[in-house]
Formats: structure tokens, C-alpha cells, sequence
């Protein structure tokens, strides 16, 4: 991440898309005799980047954000090797910034308000609620298909909304959702986490040991996956396929019931206080016997503690009353905006970033899982093989994970708008932090959350969207 | 008056634990910005302590050798001075017109301004970012520039309002008398004697901009245009790893010139806090 | 001014002239903040009263809707509480503290600047990345309280306090944050009160045999109150309206009891999308903090008139 100014050239002179210059801007900001101190600054900053176009006619210019990925060397490929090489090939000025994943929100709606910013804009989670700003993404759809066939169905899940026939976002990779253990405890306890019962019955073992499970109830991005994964498992679900809510069910009763049973015996308080950094840090620090998280804790590992990452294994998630049901841990979509400068052109990037996508997998540490299945050739073949794994083949069971266990949030619906509010509103991880500190019984919590539920459910349909 | 020493004594056991539990988290973060991730994550390790590796400056070298740390330092020190500029130039003449020139409705008027406050920049930045991108603002420092006095303003011009009251009129009039114009007065006479004033207009605005963070995320995405805030939470944040050494580090470097500053004006502060907010 | 193109005497005589000259130094003011603040102020309380979605600046009119149907929110409700329990709590702490610090920081003594530079660090540290230091210093592993305690044998180290895990340890600790940052501006204005009391008002409490609690009671509080006004305004202000530190720490939980209105309205009108209610969320209090304002602001201006 040395170097993140991103551009493949900012020219000094040239404010992206127009042909105002820094210095008459501020002139116009009126910031007066500071007008010379900022223009000497900026002359000195711009100097590092020397443009690669000098005397060559620019096609336009693509304005890219994204979030700062979890492996800086990724954004390292992405900004400088990638969108440079597709730049120059397409003859396109290509501008990526880079934004705190929980920053985004706010920045979308800015721009969204503004009618003006970036061309492409990458969500973190499928944007739902932005659909009317968007295009329909469905000629990129299509043009990825017809060379990489068929899209995996929780990325298709998770962009299209089957009311307005319309792709609100164009998905091109997702994060499986592994189960990330401590083999050498386990091994201590005598079980295997194959089932949340055994979870269970692990649990009071592994914390007297002073190694708690940590599948966190907070309001935070990694408790709202794990915890939608878990009321699957019991076959409890927010909505049915006709996105009606179904949330009061005797399988949410028995989900509830359990985590609070597994709260009680083999959790600690710290689960209700978690950052989305905290079950990394807990893993890492070695207290944790088991949580649920995309691949960062065990990638961190080997950076910092390779013995400690070596004892860190991975599997899918817990089979429940109901079956094996895991979620995507985060989508990785894009959308263009209506308002979009250049369309055409980003329309092509995605098309192109997808179509070839083994450099972003391979770059991502196998983070980022490809939307179309065929874009990325032997995907198991590559993630067994990933040299730093220890044990080796450590990584071989995501691409398992990723073909069987890995569903949107809202299934078997398809993800909406109302699901993303709930999700936003850290609504889940509420009910069952309540249950689980007994504010409120599993019947009672069933009953309330539905009725809520039904009201933002009620909200989006009446504007139109469910 | 010297104390005595009983009194000093007391002065000191009161002083004494306030300073150090308000400065108690800084100290906690220079311990933290000087430790290797292995010791900070290794719960057996006395966290007063360092080991396994610790004490390193690794976090600093990283901030200002693969961040653009510096320069998003630069881009606040920037905003703030633009935005203390353009807070005096338009708050002087009105504070001085709102003290000497008008009437009763004066009064209401400041006390109107200073209900700018309480509007929550929560959702304002919606708005205010289509204001933004029609001035072809959108990722630019200007921004900051043209947004911050929105807020800055009022509470300069309720100041210095009330600090203009309390110069006495005889001064202006001697001079007024003596042929110069009321422009004339109010540049030669009156905002010289006001320097305390102004200068804690200055510091304010100044503390406002470096904490603002809510327009900085809206309106700044370019990475060589961002400030401290929004910067440090792109780099050193990232999806669930947070580079805890770095962000301590990053936190202190501007916290302790900053204090510093206050520290070496505070008299000055005090006297133009005195002279403002009573009259 | 802009009446550059007019003869130079003429101008000169409108400049003398206070019916002109006073409206033309007030308006650049006035604009300003009316473009940046009023404006957009207007386009929020439209926006409460529609249907907008995510962003967009326009939406059905549902009149009064947003605001009706906050009521039936439970979680509206707690972050309504909350946004008035920190707010009262956290000045309560912080004029306390102010009023004590300020007393003994007017004196002279050894080491009084560095003394002072440590308790003004939290004013000078950004809000967003100081509350990044107490995130760490209140972690759930890794808390350096909880070290503490635990090495004192005075919590279980197996299960030690969650600070921000329990609904009322993590109000304490927001609250905790708040006053910290708040302490040290509230200190600074207060000396500067104290350095408003005339001489004369000193020596005639000790004419009077005043000295000690009875002087601090009778003489220096009462006059030190309407400054102390304007610190409890700013940091009424400062902590009704602030997101930061609850977004930081909690971001509401756990389980949404730590939800304030800021924080709700972000979550509700950008995070989830729900744009009219959540600008009839941020808008909710600003009736009740308008009329807290200007009449503290009187009060103080009424005191030191008088």
C-alpha cells in the first residue's frame, strides 16, 4: 500500500471529467492568500506521479471506489498492475480511491445526492436500497455469461430483484464464511465442531479450559453472518422465497434457545461488546476456541504467529436440525450509476475484471471468491496448493465451502431491501443478545422481531421494491 | 499571591489526578504505538511492559514511509488555516456591526447564528454535498474550506461581538473625530486592541476543523486530498484488521503540537474568552 | 465591498452611514451560514416529511408519518432516553469537574504548564481517532482496566467486565469519553470566568471575613455561573449531536442500548437507506435543544448585564 495514489495519471491540471484547474477552484473557493501555500503543496505532490499519456489522446476517464481490502497487497495489484495494464489497453484514464469499508454508506449517499462522483461504486454487501440510482446491470450479466457460463446463484441472488426484474448491482466476488477452530483444544475435548450439538456439548469444556466459543452477538458485520447462518441451520428464516416474512416459527424458538444455551455454557460476556476486529484479535491472542469469519484471522496468522496459525483450522459451518446452510461472509458489488460519466467504459472494466478474474483470486489471498465459478480455472486445485497453508491444503475446503455452503443473506428470498435494513440495523444479533441475557423469553423475541420485520418489510413494498 | 504551602499542597493532589487521568489515554497509546503486533496480542505480556520485539518505531516508519500520513496531515493544517481565514474575514465585520451598529435585533441575530450548532451534520452532509458537486468541489480540499465556515462563523461572530462591547467607544470616537472613517476606525483601532479575541476565534475554528469527520468522509475520497481523520481510517483500518500501533501513533502525532499550541496561547484565550462571551 | 463601480465619495458616505453599513458587514455572515446551514436544513426537514430513499434528495410527501411512526419504535425510544441520560450525565460531570479544576488552576505554582498541557491533550486529540484510543483501552481481551483489575484481584479474570458489552457499563463508558473530551474546553472557559470577577469583588469577600467554602459558595460561584453557562451550552451541543464516539465504541449495542439519535438517524436514513425517517430521527430534538439554547444564552448574556 506504499503508494495509494491511485491513479494510473492524475494530471495535475485536470480535475476528472472537466477542465477546471486545482488553482481556479480554490480561486473560486475564495480561499485568497492561501491560495499560493496550497498551490505550491499540490504542484509538489503531483510531481510523484508522472503521467504514462504524456502526448497521447485520452479515450475518458473511469472514477473507481472501492473499499481498502484486508490484504493490502491486493489494493497494491488492483491500483498498479491491473487497472494500469487495462488503462493502457483500453486507452482510458482509470481513477480508484479507496475508502474505509464503513464509510461507504455515507459516501454513496453523498454522491447519490450530489448526482455526481465515481463511475463504478463498490458495496460491500448488496446495495439494495440504491436501485433506482443505479442501471440495470444485466447486459454485464450476460456478457460475462456467454463467455464464463452460468453465475453462481448467491451472487444472482443477492443483485437481482425479482419484482422489478432488475440487477440493482453486478457482484464479482463474494467471501465464503468457513468455521475457523483451534485444532489442538478440540483435539483436547475429544469432538469436532461437525455440528452445532457437538459445538454444544464441546462448549463447557473448551471454556473451563479458559478457550470460549465466540460466535458474537453484536452490533457488528461478523455476528449478523453467523447468526443468520445459524437460525438456517435450525431452518428458522427471516423470509420465504416469496420474501414474506416467516421469522415467527418454532425453529426460531429452537434457535434462540440454543445460542443462549451456548452462550450460558461456553461463552463469555465479551461476545455483546465485539468489534467486527475482535474475534481476529481474540483468535489471534489464542483465547478463542472457535469463531466464524472469512479467512483474515488465519492470513493474519501466518503474517504474525505461523506456529499459532498452524493450529488454526478451517471447516464448514456446524450442521444444524435442518442441514448445512452457510452465508457469504461479505458480496463484493459493484453499480454504476445513472448519473455516470462513463458508462460504457465501466461497464467494460467489470466485464473484463470478471471475465479474467485469477489475478484478483490469487492476489486476495483466495479472499475474494469469483461470482461466475468458471472465471477462476481448478479453483480447488489452486487453493489446496496455497504455499503458505499450514497444514497444507489448509484452504482446500473453501472452495467446497464456496460451491455448497454459501448462501445470501435473506434465502430463500432474494436479498432486498428490507433484509438489508435489518441487517444495517444489527437487528438479529439484538434478538439474540436479548434472549441470550434473558431480557426477553425465545417466544417472545420470535413475535416482536416479526412484527418489526413486517413493518420494514411493508415500508419497501409499498415504495415499490419487494 | 504565593500560596501556602498547605494550599499548594492541596493544589497539587487536585490537579495532580485530573491531569492524569485525561492524559492517561495518550500515554496508553504511545505504549501501544511503540509495541509489535505479537506483544500486543499475547495476553500473558504485561501490557505496561514491552516484549517480543517491543519497544520498535515500526509503527511510525510505517505511517510516513507507506501511508501518505504526512500528507494528510499537511491537507488538515491547510483546511483549518483556509477555514480560520475565511471564519475572520467575514466574522469581524459582523461581529463588530452586530456590537456597535445595530440595535436589539443585533442580539437576537447572534443569538440566532449560534443555533447553527445544534443542526445535526448527521444527514446535512446529503444537501450540502449537491451544493459541493455543483461548485465542482466533489474530492477537493476546497470543500472542507467552503463547508467548515458554515459552522465556524456563528460562534466567531457571537464572540467577537461580545468582545467589541467591551472596547471602550470613547477610543473609536477620538479617532473618528479626528477625520478617519468608520472602515478606518474598525481596521486601525478597534481590531488591534481585539488580538485575544481573535485569537480565540482562531483557536476554535481551528479545534472545530482538525475534529470534523462526518463532510470529510462525504466530500473526500482522492487519497492525496484527504485529512488525518478519514486518511487514517482507510489505511489503517481494514475490513476487520485494525493496525492498532499505527493508529495510537497516529493519533498522538497531531495531539501533542496541537495541545502544545493551546497550551503556549491560553492566556491570551482566557483573556479573549473573558472579554467576548460577557459583554 | 461590492459597491466598487460607485463614485468614491458617494460610497464613502453610504459606508458612514449605520443603516447601510451595518446590514452590508452582517450580510456576508448571514449568507454564508444561511447557504451552508439554512438551506440545507430546509431540504432535511422536507426530507422528514417524505419518503426518500437512500440519497436521493427527493421523495413522496407522507406528511407527518416519519415522526408518528418513531413512537412505535422501541429502539427510537432508547436512543431518545440515551441521547438525554449522556447528554446530563456527561455536563454533569464535566461543570463539576470544571469548576473544581479551574478553581485551583487560576493559582500559581511549579509545574502548572505542564500540568495544564496534559489536561488540555483530550481537547486538542480529533474526536475520531482519540475514541479510537479508549475502543482499545476498553477492548474486550486486551483492556488495559481490565488488566489492571484483574491484577488488583478485583474482577474475575475469566469473566472480567465488558465495558462496552453491558448496557450499563457501556453507557457509563460513552459517558466516560464524552466528559473526557468535554473537561478540558469547560475548564478553559470557567478560568476564564474566574478571570472575569473583578478585583474589587475579591478584596471586598475578604473585607468581609469570606474566605474558603463560604467565599467559593457566596462570592466566586455566583459569579462564575453565567460562564459556566456557556460551557454546559457547548457541551450540550457538543454531546446531543455527537455520533462519533457512539459509532466508534458501540454502534449502539450491544443489543441497541447504547443507541443514540445521531447514531440512529445514521443508521436509519444512510446505512439502511430509510432517508425520511431517519431526517425525522435527526431532526427530532432540535425543537427542545433550540429553546435550551436561547434560553441559555439569555440568561448568561441577563447575568453578567445586571
Amino acid at each position: 500500500m506504499a503508494d495509494d495514489r491511485t491513479t494510473i495519471e492524475r494530471p495535475d491540471q485536470e480535475v476528472a471529467g472537466g477542465h477546471t484547474t486545482r488553482r481556479e477552484i480554490l480561486k473560486k473557493a475564495g480561499a485568497g492568500t492561501l491560495l499560493i501555500v496550497y498551490g505550491g503543496a499540490v504542484t509538489k505532490t503531483s510531481a510523484a506521479g508522472v503521467p504514462q499519456f504524456r502526448g497521447r489522446e485520452l479515450a475518458g476517464t473511469l472514477r473507481i471506489i472501492q473499499w481498502s481490502h484486508f490484504v493490502p497487497a491486493y489494493d497494491k495489484w488492483f491500483d498498479n498492475v491491473y487497472v494500469k495494464r487495462w488503462g493502457q489497453a483500453n486507452d482510458t484514464e482509470v481513477i480508484v480511491d479507496h475508502i474505509n469499508q464503513a464509510d461507504i454508506p455515507a459516501r454513496a449517499a453523498a454522491e447519490v445526492a450530489a448526482q455526481s462522483g465515481h463511475d463504478i461504486f463498490f458495496f460491500l454487501s448488496p446495495p439494495a436500497a440504491y436501485e433506482d440510482q443505479v442501471i440495470d446491470h444485466a447486459n454485464i450479466v450476460e456478457e460475462i455469461s456467454k463467455k464464463r457460463g452460468k453465475m453462481k446463484p448467491v451472487a444472482l441472488k443477492a443483485t437481482y430483484n425479482a419484482k422489478t426484474k432488475k440487477y440493482f448491482a453486478f457482484s464479482d466476488n463474494y467471501a465464503p464464511d468457513p468455521v475457523n477452530y483451534r485444532t489442538d483444544l478440540w483435539g483436547e475435548a475429544g469432538l469436532k465442531p461437525t455440528t452445532w450439538d457437538n459445538v454444544l456439548k464441546a462448549a463447557p469444556k473448551l471454556r473451563a479450559m479458559g478457550h470460549p466459543i465466540g460466535v458474537g452477538m453484536s452490533n457488528e458485520i461478523d455476528s449478523n453472518m453467523a447468526l443468520m447462518a445459524m437460525m438456517m441451520c435450525f431452518g428458522s428464516f427471516i423470509q420465504n422465497k416469496e420474501q414474506r416474512v416467516v421469522l415467527n416459527s418454532k425453529e426460531t424458538v429452537a434457535v434462540l434457545k440454543f445460542a443462549r444455551e451456548l452462550f450460558r455454557q461456553g461463552m463469555s460476556n465479551e461476545i455483546f461488546a465485539w468489534t467486527a476486529a475482535s474475534n481476529n484479535q481474540a483468535m489471534l491472542a489464542g483465547k478463542l476456541s472457535m469463531t466464524m469469519n472469512a479467512i483474515s484471522i488465519t492470513r493474519s496468522a501466518e503474517l504474525s504467529n505461523p506456529d499459532l496459525a498452524s493450529k488454526i483450522d478451517l471447516m464448514p459451518i456446524p450442521k444444524g436440525p435442518h442441514g448445512r446452510f452457510g452465508l457469504e461472509h461479505v458480496m463484493g458489488a459493484y453499480v454504476i450509476w445513472k448519473f455516470a460519466k462513463n458508462k460504457a467504459a465501466a461497464q467494460k472494466f467489470l466485464v473484463d475484471l470478471e471475465t479474467k478474474y485469477i489475478g484478483a483470486f490469487e492476489n486476495s489471498k483466495f479472499y475474494n471468491f469469483p461470482s461466475w465459478p468458471s472465471a477462476v480455472p481448478n479453483i480447488t486445485r489452486r487453493v489446496e496448493r496455497d504455499p503458505v497453508a499450514k497444514p497444507a491444503g489448509k484452504y482446500k475446503v473453501l472452495a467446497e465451502i464456496a460451491d455448497k455452503y454459501t448462501l445470501n443473506p435473506g434465502w430463500p428470498g432474494n436479498t432486498n431491501a428490507a433484509i438489508d435494513e435489518i441487517f444495517n440495523k444489527f437487528m438479529i444479533p439484538q434478538m439474540f443478545a436479548e434472549v441470550a441475557q434473558g431480557k426477553r423469553s425465545p417466544e417472545e423475541a420470535a413475535k416482536v422481531y416479526d412484527r418489526s420485520f413486517r413493518g420494514i418489510f411493508q415500508k419497501w413494498r409499498n415504495l415499490g421494491k419487494i | 499571591m504565593p500560596l501556602t504551602r498547605r494550599s499548594k499542597l492541596v493544589t497539587y493532589l487536585v490537579v495532580g489526578p485530573f491531569a492524569i487521568v485525561l492524559a492517561f489515554p495518550f500515554y496508553w497509546m504511545l505504549q501501544t504505538s511503540l509495541k509489535t503486533e505479537l506483544d500486543l496480542y499475547n495476553t500473558e505480556n504485561v501490557p505496561f511492559g514491552f516484549a517480543n520485539g517491543s519497544p520498535t518505531l515500526d509503527n511510525y516508519r510505517f505511517l510516513f514511509s507507506d501511508t501518505q500520513y504526512a500528507h494528510w496531515l499537511l491537507n488538515t493544517v491547510l483546511v483549518g488555516l483556509a477555514v480560520v481565514v475565511i471564519t475572520l474575514v467575514i466574522a469581524l465585520p459582523a461581529g463588530y456591526a452586530l456590537a456597535r451598529l445595530s440595535g436589539r435585533w443585533g442580539q437576537s441575530l447572534g443569538v440566532g447564528l449560534f443555533l447553527v450548532y445544534l443542526v445535526p451534520p448527521t444527514l446535512l452532509f446529503l444537501p450540502l454535498s449537491r451544493v459541493i458537486a455543483e461548485l465542482g468541489l466533489q474530492d477537493r480540499l476546497a470543500s472542507l474550506i467552503v463547508v467548515y465556515p458554515g459552522f465556524t462563523i456563528p460562534f466567531a461572530t457571537w464572540l467577537l461581538m461580545g468582545f467589541f462591547k467591551s472596547i471602550p467607544r470613547e477610543l473609536e470616537d477620538a479617532a473618528l473625530v479626528d477625520g478617519a472613517s468608520r472602515l478606518g476606525t474598525l481596521v486601525r483601532i478597534v481590531f488591534p486592541i481585539s488580538v485575544p479575541g481573535i485569537l480565540t476565534v482562531i483557536i476554535f475554528t481551528f479545534s472545530l476543523c482538525v475534529n470534523e469527520f462526518v463532510y470529510a468522509i462525504a466530500f473526500i475520497t482522492a487519497s492525496d486530498s484527504k485529512v488525518i481523520s478519514t486518511g487514517i481510517y482507510t489505511e489503517l483500518i481494514r475490513g476487520d484488521v485494525f493496525y492498532w500501533g499505527a493508529l495510537m501513533a497516529a493519533t498522538l502525532i497531531p495531539s501533542i503540537p496541537l495541545a502544545l499550541l493551546y497550551n503556549t496561547f491560553l492566556d491570551r484565550f482566557i483573556a479573549g474568552f473573558t472579554g467576548g462571551a460577557f459583554r | 465591498m461590492e459597491a466598487a463601480a460607485m463614485p468614491r465619495r458617494r460610497r464613502r458616505d453610504l459606508l458612514e452611514e449605520r443603516r447601510f453599513l451595518a446590514p452590508a458587514l452582517i450580510a456576508p455572515a448571514v449568507v454564508f451560514v444561511g447557504l451552508l446551514v439554512g438551506a440545507p436544513l430546509a431540504l432535511s426537514v422536507y426530507l422528514s416529511l417524505t419518503n426518500a430513499t437512500a440519497g436521493s434528495l427527493t421523495g413522496d410527501f407522507v406528511g407527518l408519518d416519519n415522526f408518528s411512526h418513531l413512537w412505535s419504535d422501541p429502539n427510537f425510544r432508547t436512543a431518545l432516553r440515551n441521547t438525554v441520560v449522556f447528554t446530563l450525565l456527561a455536563n454533569a460531570i464535566v461543570v463539576v469537574g470544571a469548576a473544581i479544576l479551574s478553581h485551583f488552576l487560576v493559582r500559581d505554582f511549579r509545574g502548572k504548564w505542564f500540568l495544564r498541557f496534559l489536561i488540555l491533550l483530550p481537547w486538542a486529540a480529533p474526536v475520531a481517532l482519540s475514541t479510537i484510543g479508549f475502543l482499545w483501552i476498553f477492548d474486550s481481551l486486551f483492556s488495559v482496566v481490565n488488566w489492571t483489575l484483574v491484577h488488583l484481584s478485583l474482577v474475575d479474570k475469566f469473566n472480567p467486565p465488558q465495558w462496552l458489552g453491558e448496557p450499563n457499563k457501556a453507557l457509563a463508558a460513552i459517558t466516560t469519553v464524552h466528559a473526557w473530551r468535554l473537561l478540558p474546553f469547560a475548564t478553559v472557559i470557567m478560568i476564564a470566568g474566574l478571570a472575569s470577577i473583578p478585583k474589587e469583588v475579591d478584596d471586598a469577600a475578604k473585607v468581609d471575613g469570606a474566605t474558603g467554602l463560604r467565599k467559593l459558595w457566596f462570592v466566586t460561584l455566583p459569579l462564575q455561573l453565567p460562564i459556566a453557562t456557556i460551557a454546559v451550552l457547548f457541551g450540550i451541543v457538543f454531546t446531543a449531536t455527537d455520533m462519533a464516539v457512539v459509532y466508534i465504541l458501540t454502534r449502539g449495542g450491544p443489543f441497541n442500548s447504547t443507541q443514540m439519535l445521531p447514531m440512529w438517524a445514521f443508521q436509519t436514513g444512510i446505512q439502511a437507506g430509510s432517508l425520511g425517517p431517519g431526517a425525522a430521527i435527526a431532526l427530532f430534538l432540535l425543537p427542545v435543544l433550540a429553546v435550551v439554547t436561547v434560553l441559555m444564552l439569555l440568561f448568561a448574556r441577563r447575568v453578567e448585564v445586571t
